[in-house]
């Protein structure tokens, strides 16, 4: 471990354990889980698809996610800081800002998707969905072309990430997502129980669960199911790293951090199955819409429901919770690393990240196409690449058993034996190597100006980032400690 | 239209699989947590790693006496076994015998 001539830094804790495994599965389940897993699941052979997926989960996410935490935890630092003490400072401090500046990526065109839900949950209070002559593809289509409206949403959702950030982690992220997270559960199986009473809604089920072992042979289901468990669980995106940081002396790491939180996102992915899918099938939609499942599918059947605006209601409300637990945790993310690495306090930090953030995320409010591309870019080799740097750095820089032996099996739940070592040694790694290689090749013919973009954006990125780094280093202008509150 | 007993399956399977998992470990982990807290508020400290954990920690450090991290796993070693001497009740399935033999490093 390389000495850190850093002030030592007071940090903030959970002030529960509930509190930190509700942040984490808040940054897991986002709007993905809503309408992305039931689809993907239907269109990738049902159950097989399923078993494909959670033996992923197993493998990979898993332990995946118990490296993160355990280096967040051993490290008391976020992302860059992380980096910092473990290779030392300098150049390689630049692989903890490339993950920072992804996440800030991320967050800057997930921001108006948040804007969109909050725009909708507004309307579902407000009965607009149940009014008669109420039309949802003029009314998704009048929303999207209206720069004032998306902008706007886009603006109130960002303000409302940084009212809850400015109160730090354990008053401000801790205090909401641990009401958030369990009202969302709960909304979904109630819509859940609703939607499997409606006539034709085993259909649904039918549909995404029905095996189809054919699948299993096919490459593209295990791709599929494989993008799915790493995207879902946000694994190596600095969220656990940053939330196992402030994890609290005698806390676990196994059980919590990975077993749980993996398992507990995909199960309320399977929630969303049984919420989603009776409903599209009772109703005869298209369920492989993707977004526009929710915005305009869903939508346009609530009100011929029995008490549909009820059920509009308790939709849009967990799909909010859902939407903006994620938004707090991902900036969380750049926020706790900012107020490390400079001179800004909390509240100096939240606002200066937060308006990055909404000033990157205009052109994506403005043009759904530009957040397409953004999605395309990151989503394809950033989230990868940022996931390789950290459990690459754990794999190959800290070592997996010493990180197992002296910080994962410290006050753990559950003992991790030796089998973790080269499943992050190797297998993690590779498996980004591969789908990072699998999706230039994919996409390489259909789409070549934005492959070609998006792989030299990366390189731009890690590149400019290690020279930044090194340059901000050599010319001797440490860090400061300022993290927590 | 009924489900076929393969969805079925697969349904029940997957609750199985994942909210059942979910829902021990949640348990679980909550559990364990107060009764850490519970050891804490008593004691003032609890022991840090289980039997097996200690074992592969010392072990580590027996083969890696140079290593980077080795001065931290010492630090994390001794104050694992001092906290056991100096407790009445442990967090982990220590027994007497077990606790009796342990030394520390420097011993």
């Amino acid at each position: 471990m390389a000495s850190e001539s850093g002030a030592k830094t007071v940090r903030e804790e959970w002030g529960t354990r509930f509190g930190f495994l509700m942040a984490m599965l808040g940054g897991m389940v986002g709007s993905g889980n809503i309408w992305r897993m039931p689809y993907t699941t239907g269109q990738n052979g049902g159950g097989a698809f399923l078993l494909a997926y959670i033996v992923l989960l197993f493998v990979i996410a898993v332990p995946g996610l118990m490296a993160e935490s355990a280096l967040g935890s051993y490290t008391k630092r976020g992302v860059i800081g992380a980096f910092k003490k473990t290779y030392g400072r300098g150049w390689s401090e630049g692989f903890g800002l490339v993950v920072v500046l992804t996440t800030i990526a991320l967050a800057s065109y997930y921001m108006p998707i948040v804007g969109q839900v909050i725009y909708y949950t507004i309307h579902s209070f407000l009965l607009t969905f149940s009014q008669s002559g109420f039309e949802s593809v003029p009314f998704w289509n009048a929303f999207t072309a209206s720069p004032l409206l998306t902008i706007g949403t886009h603006t109130l959702a960002v303000a409302l990430v940084a009212g809850v950030l400015l109160f730090g982690i354990r008053r401000g992220i801790e205090r909401v997502v641990k009401w958030m997270i369990p009202l969302l559960v709960i909304t979904l199986i109630v819509v859940a129980v609703r939607g499997l009473t409606l006539p034709g809604a085993t259909e649904g089920l039918a549909f995404a669960l029905t095996p189809d072992w054919e699948y299993l042979v096919r490459g593209q289901t295990w791709i599929a199911a494989l993008g799915q468990a790493l995207f879902s669980t946000g694994l190596g995106w600095g969220i656990a790293l940053t939330f196992g940081s402030y994890l609290r002396k005698n806390d676990d790491i196994p059980l919590g951090a990975g077993i749980f939180t993996a398992i507990g996102n995909t199960s309320i992915g399977l929630l969303a199955i049984f919420t989603v899918f009776p409903v599209v099938f009772a109703f005869g939609l298209e369920p492989t819409a993707g977004a526009e499942l929710t915005f305009i599918s869903l939508v346009s059947v609530f009100p011929q429901m029995a008490g549909g605006s009820i059920w509009a209601i308790l939709f849009f409300v967990g799909f909010f919770f859902a939407a903006f637990s994620t938004a707090l945790v991902i900036i969380e993310v750049a926020v706790t690393t900012v107020a490390e690495e400079t001179r800004l306090d909390r509240t100096q930090t939240v606002l200066a990240v937060c308006t990055v953030i909404w000033l990157l995320g205009i052109p994506s409010a403005y043009s759904a196409s530009f957040l397409g591309t953004m999605d395309f870019m990151f989503g394809n080799w950033g989230l990868p690449l940022a996931t390789l740097l950290i459990i690459g750095t754990v794999g190959w820089k800290v070592g997996p058993e010493r990180l197992r032996v002296i910080e994962l099996n410290r006050n753990a739940d559950v003992h991790i034996g030796s089998w973790w070592d080269p499943v992050i040694k190797y297998v993690v790694p590779v498996v980004m190597v591969f789908i990072m290689a699998y999706y230039l090749v994919t996409n390489i013919a259909a789409s070549t100006m934005q492959t070609v973009g998006g792989v030299v954006l990366m390189a731009v990125l890690l590149v400019g980032a290690v020279l930044v780094m090194r340059t901000v280093r050599r010319r001797g202008r440490p860090g400061v400690d300022a993290g927590g509150d | 239209m009924a489900l076929s007993t393969a969805a079925w399956v697969v349904m029940v399977g997957s609750i199985g699989v994942l909210w059942v998992p979910a829902m021990w470990a949640l348990f679980r982990t909550l559990r364990d947590e107060d009764r850490k807290l519970e050891l804490l508020t008593e004691q003032g400290k609890i022991d840090t790693y289980s039997p097996g954990a200690l074992a592969e920690l010392r072990e580590w450090i027996r083969t890696h006496p140079d290593d980077e991290y080795a001065p931290d796993a010492r630090e994390r070693y001794d104050d694992c076994v001092e906290t056991l001497r100096d407790i009445d009740e442990p967090f982990y399935d220590w027994s007497d015998a077990e606790i009796e033999e342990l030394r520390t490093l420097s011993e």
